[in-house]
């Protein structure tokens, strides 16, 4: 519990002249508790290893002109490790602000929109669950990849009758990955390095009377580039494209979203191609949450993750890769989970997942072969927003 | 293979439609058809009309200033104080919890800030007065009392409908 109820009850806007400001802040602890196999820590044995704080502020000096930082906390067993890390920060100057259509333009480090959760994928209260479904690889730590980066982010959103468009694109420098999620995303017995390109971001949302229905496609295209000491580079270019689809009524909301993820790895020994592997991995989740008051809500959802969409039984890549266990290569999680805002600024979360397949485990946590087909999972949390 | 993989979650989905089915069902929703709400405004600001498109784009936090270049504060009230969800409904055409998840995306993505929450109408109406620009809503009053003191100097505006109603 190190950091639940870390942070005093503070929360802070107000104006100095003409300047606007905020500081808001979150924190959660959480609680894994696994059969057969460990996620988010020592999960067997009951893990603490998992929990999320961060803290922002935002200065406004005009009404077309601001700035706003986050700095943020993780930790999730072995994909994430607890540092300070510098989450957004952010200059955003708006174009145009008129009531029926908004354009503006964002620099730094920014956050990029891919699906309904990525964009706050830390923040509990944010989630509809403790767990994102597997679109989203909570448990591959891929932050500096993908979901947060450098960059210039233009943005716009018109009304058009009972319909509000709006539109997000992103630019994000080339970067360094952090050693950390090296060894997460590259299993190599030699030291490497692991960059990621320029790459790009792109979501269009429409969202239908106020938000009653939405729709949003999201797509991020990027390339990686790794190098080693012994002549052996390797590129993989990945592409993302994620289709979302929400209803909101008043009590009931249900979401689907389906991702579709093509790999094409290349690898190069001496100068000469050593490698071409493409794979096209895919991830889809039905979803309903069910509002029982203001304070209560329960959640249920499907959800299916396969590494190669080919080969959704494994059968194929167990035969090509002897020794290799073909459940490694799909999960279904199904979830039951219930919610209690006690008020606004406390939350707690439970949950229970039945899996089958163990692809959304880290095989640093799990090592092989000991999987265990089916498994499942309580996970618990605490939170505080400000 | 592939059969004995899927068959459980075939009846998993099923039980998920039926649970499904079930939510969807009409239940009693408690509405307070007592309570009706109005929008203050600053009286610093000069005569807006405000429509629904203009409120919607208000407390989505999407439009930051008033067209006489003021900038717009909004002030609300706890999510789960009835009036706010009246207001949301009614006015907006919104639930609370799809706002509140819109400001949230924007507190914590950088991207915006979100309405200062006031514990009460008395606060609100205060709060309204003083900040210039600001917006917020309170429980309408009824012209026809007498007993009530004189109404602080907060501007009342008519919304227009738009036909969306």
């Amino acid at each position: 519990m190190r950091l639940a109820a870390a942070l005093a009850a503070i929360c802070c806007s107000g104006s100095a002249g003409a300047v606007d400001y905020q500081i808001h802040g979150y924190a959660a602890q959480g609680f894994v508790l696994s059969s057969h196999n460990d996620f988010f820590g020592d999960s067997t044995d009951g893990s603490f290893d998992y929990y999320e704080a961060g803290i922002n502020a935002a200065v406004r000096i005009q009404p077309n002109l601001s700035f706003a930082i986050q700095a943020a906390v993780r930790d999730a067993g072995i994909s994430d490790d607890g540092s300070v890390r510098l989450d957004y920060a952010v200059a955003d100057y708006r174009v145009l602000s008129e009531t029926s259509v908004q354009a503006g333009l964002r620099f730094g480090k920014v956050k990029n929109a891919l699906g309904f959760y990525n964009e706050t994928r830390d923040v509990v209260f944010t989630r509809p669950s403790i767990l994102l479904p597997s679109v989203y690889s909570d448990n591959q730590n891929q932050r500096t990849l993908i979901f947060t980066s450098p960059g210039a982010q233009a943005y716009g959103a018109t009304v058009l009758g009972q319909h509000e468009l709006s539109f997000t694109g992103t630019f994000n420098a080339e970067r360094e990955v952090r050693k950390n999620d090296e060894r997460l995303l590259v299993e190599l017995t030699v030291p490497f390095d692991l960059r990621v390109g320029d790459s790009w971001n792109l979501q269009v949302m429409d969202s239908v009377d106020g938000g009653r229905w939405q729709f949003a496609y999201s797509h991020f295209g990027g390339q990686f580039r790794m190098s080693t000491e012994i002549d052996l580079s390797g590129r993989f270019d990945v592409d993302l494209n994620v289709f979302s689809a929400r209803f909101n009524a008043e009590r009931v909301t249900l979401t689907a979203e389906y991702v579709l993820i093509d790999n094409d790895n290349r690898l190069t020994y001496l100068g000469a191609p050593f490698l071409r592997q493409r794979v096209a991995a895919d991830s889809g989740y039905l979803q309903v949450e069910y509002r029982l008051g203001s304070n209560w809500a329960v959640m249920s959802r499907l959800d299916s993750f396969y590494r190669d969409r080919h080969d959704r039984s494994g059968h194929a890549f167990a035969a090509a890769n002897p020794g290799i266990d073909r459940r490694t290569q799909f999960s279904h999680d199904f979830t039951v989970g219930i919610h209690w805002r006690p008020d606004q600024h406390w939350g707690f979360w439970a949950e229970h997942h039945w899996i089958n397949g163990t692809a959304i485990l880290q095989a640093l946590e799990n090592p092989p072969p000991l999987r265990h087909q089916r498994w499942s999972m309580l996970m618990l949390m605490a939170g505080y927003k400000f | 293979m592939n059969f004995s993989v899927h068959t459980p979650m075939l009846q998993r989905l099923r039980c998920l439609l039926a649970a499904l089915l079930l939510t969807l069902a009409p239940g009693a929703v408690p509405q307070n058809s007592d309570l009706e709400v109005e929008v203050i405004v600053s009286p610093s600001l000069a005569e807006v009309t405000l429509d629904r498109s203009l409120l919607r784009a208000v407390f989505t936090m999407r439009v930051r200033e008033w067209p006489d270049g003021t900038p717009i504060r909004v002030f609300v009230l706890p999510d789960d104080n009835p009036l706010s969800d009246q207001f949301y409904r009614e006015q907006l055409g919104m639930y609370s919890y799809v706002l509140r998840r819109a400001w949230d995306r924007m507190v914590f993505t950088g991207t915006g800030f979100a309405p200062t929450v006031v514990r009460s109408e008395a606060e609100m109406i205060e709060r309204v007065r003083s900040t210039p620009g600001a917006i917020g809503f309170v429980r309408k009053r009824e012209a026809s009392s007498q007993n009530r003191p004189a109404p602080p100097r907060w501007k009342i505006v008519a919304i227009t409908a738009d036909g969306h109603g």
